[in-house]
């Protein structure tokens, strides 16, 4: 009784009985057969054919390397004469804002919008009927993204470096790029919850709803004091505001970063928080909407 | 056995999708189902690969559970509509299912078995429907799979790129493969495979050899106006049905030239007359309603299963 029902379900477990005669059609391999690449050769591949991908489709790109950039030369590099109380330049301060905006789009652009439309045309489903383990799917999109989001991150530094007196010392430079990249990860689960529960349609208009009023409203595109008040309420409830006072810590005295924003940061502690606990929350969310895909497929 | 299937039911709220399904299939067999379009042959299909949980029933590949790593390693599968990223070559897309499977083919080997090798860094946008649909052939033998699952592969392909299709496949069933595939054209089940089930309404309503099939199923209607003995007409050889519709005598039958040859030589005075090839759903409708009667005339059944299969003997 229970080896046939347990047979009867998809996946999980197999019936010890099933297990013991599922050698009985012996394996027949064809002359020319030959052992496939190991893991690391399959996410490579996965790796490589997701980033050619995207780079012979222009519009990805210029929506998550080349705005930010374009968006940052255009406002950062006139205000470069700016400077705060401490003489920190405002170009300085915006260039994080952008960074975490073009980070914010590549996670709903490339999580939350292609898995959605993937999951649309039939190609997981396809990719679920082989062998191929899960994490080469999401481990691809993520190397890839990250890959991506280094290449947004360094093409912006570059214009702040050369073209918008952004002045920092190596460390701090450096420290910018990776708080802006795990900050950017932080918020990958946010695609990932867009791409299986969004209906694939529906998924870039969702998008664009999500994270244009999340960037305007986190002061990414301007500070936040030039906002309106109920914005400025608002804000701290929002996990990509966090994402920004984290990075604008890393370029300025937390008394700076409140005279830039007009929102004094909290120790650094607490954005953190704000971050892992919204990784967990939508990282759950993806993990049911990615359930509720499998089952809805298999019911 | 390379597949077993027992009492698999699937149902969708009311809607019985399979309704009782049990199919074996051997080593090295070439099966066709087919059956008309909503008789349950893709769903039986996703069952069959573990994608699609049944109701009731049991379905084993391989031995065993068709989900799991050791029997996915050693299927190939062409669903309907799976989207290929357009903007990858179909080098890539062949070289990325290369690493998917434990075991693969060589690269040239796959595009040549799927006569893609001059499209070899062709952007997959820019392939017609009939190269589209081999380059999905090429994705299920990625693997060099024992048992490979065609999905009703040729549905929107014109006749000679269905020619050029199945060409490629029956190649890869030489190597000894086994091969199970849907559709819903009898000439293509006839051409291709050795063993054909009929599915309709989610059950199995015939199984035996193309040419078992054939006789079963009446592939000519013919329409006149005429004053005939209907009883008669029944009696002629590959008739299965001749009935009274809309002042028309309807018959289906299978050999159209004997039975006309009869009309011409008995005198009658036809009027009207019109021979067509029967769709496969009338022809369909009317093995159904046999299986249901147990009228069987063309061929004895050798006994009703509890399904309410019946197994024909040539």
């Amino acid at each position: 009784m229970s080896a046939t029902r347990s047979l009867a379900t998809t996946g999980r477990g197999v019936p010890a009985a099933a297990a013991a005669s599922s050698t009985d059609v012996p394996r027949r391999l064809s002359p020319t057969a030959e052992r496939s690449g190991g893991r690391l050769a399959l996410l490579l591949t996965q790796v490589r054919c997701e980033l050619v991908s995207n780079m012979r489709v222009p519009e990805f790109l210029i929506g998550v390397v080349a705005i930010p950039v374009m968006l940052f030369a255009m406002f950062g590099v006139p205000n470069a004469r700016f400077e705060l109380p401490d003489g920190t330049r405002i170009s300085t301060m915006m260039m994080p804002g952008f960074g975490a905006f073009g980070l914010l789009s590549l996670v709903i652009f490339a999580f939350g919008v292609d898995i959605a439309a993937e999951r649309g045309r039939g190609w997981l489903r396809l990719m679920r009927a082989t062998p191929a383990p899960g994490w080469a799917y999401f481990g691809g999109k993520l190397v890839t993204s990250l890959v991506v989001a280094s290449v947004t991150l360094l093409a912006l530094f570059a214009v702040g470096a050369f073209a918008a007196q952004v002045e920092m010392t190596p460390a701090r430079w450096l420290r910018m790029f990776f708080v802006l990249l795990l900050g950017g990860m932080s918020l990958a689960p946010l695609g990932f919850a867009l791409g299986f529960l969004a209906r694939p349609r529906a998924a870039s208009t969702i998008g664009n709803l999500v994270f244009l009023p999340l960037s305007f409203a986190s002061g990414f595109f301007f500070p936040l004091n030039q906002l309106p008040q109920f914005l400025r309420d608002i804000a701290p409830y929002l996990p990509t505001y966090h994402y920004g006072q984290l990075a604008w810590r890393v370029t300025a005295s937390p008394e700076m970063v409140e005279a830039y924003t007009g929102i004094a940061p909290g120790p650094a502690w607490v954005h953190v928080a704000w971050l892992l606990g919204t990784f967990v929350a939508f990282a759950a969310l993806a993990v049911l909407g990615y359930r509720r895909q499998r089952s809805r497929e298999a019911a | 056995m390379m597949i077993e299937m027992r009492g698999v039911t699937k149902r969708y709220g009311d809607v019985r999708a399979l309704d009782g399904i049990d199919l074996d299939v051997a080593p090295g067999e070439v099966v066709a189902v087919l059956g008309p379009n909503g008789a349950g042959k893709t769903t039986a299909i996703s069952v069959m690969l573990g994608l699609t949980r049944p109701t009731s029933g049991t379905v084993r590949c391989f031995g065993g559970d068709p989900a799991r790593f050791e029997a996915r390693s050693r299927v190939g599968v062409m669903l309907q509509e799976s989207g290929v990223p357009a903007a990858l070559r179909v080098c890539e897309v062949v070289g990325l299912f290369q690493r998917y499977y434990p075991y693969t083919l060589p690269l040239d080997e796959l595009l040549a078995r799927a006569d893609l090798t001059v499209k070899r860094d062709a952007p997959v946008s820019t392939l017609s429907g009939g190269q589209r649909q081999r380059l999905y052939f090429a994705l299920a033998i990625a693997g060099d799979p024992d048992l490979v699952f065609l999905d009703e592969p040729t549905v929107a392909l014109d006749v000679s790129a269905r020619r050029a299709f199945w060409e490629q496949v029956e190649g890869f069933a030489e190597l000894g493969k086994t091969v199970l595939f849907s559709t819903h054209y009898l000439d293509e089940a006839d051409a291709v495979a050795r063993r054909v089930v009929v599915v309709d309404h989610g059950r199995v309503i015939a199984e035996g050899t193309p040419r078992e099939i054939k006789r079963l199923v009446a592939d000519t209607t013919v329409r006149f106006h005429a004053d005939v003995d209907l009883e008669r007409m029944r009696a002629l050889p590959g008739v299965q049905r001749a009935d009274l519709e809309d002042g028309f005598v309807v018959i289906a039958t299978n050999e159209p030239e004997a039975l006309l040859r009869r009309l011409f030589a008995d005198g009658v005075a036809v009027r009207d007359l019109r021979v067509t090839d029967s769709d496969l759903e009338a022809a369909f409708v009317h093995l159904t309603n046999r299986g249901v009667h147990g009228a069987a005339s063309g061929a004895q059944g050798s006994g009703a299963q509890a399904s309410g299969a019946r197994r024909v003997q040539a």
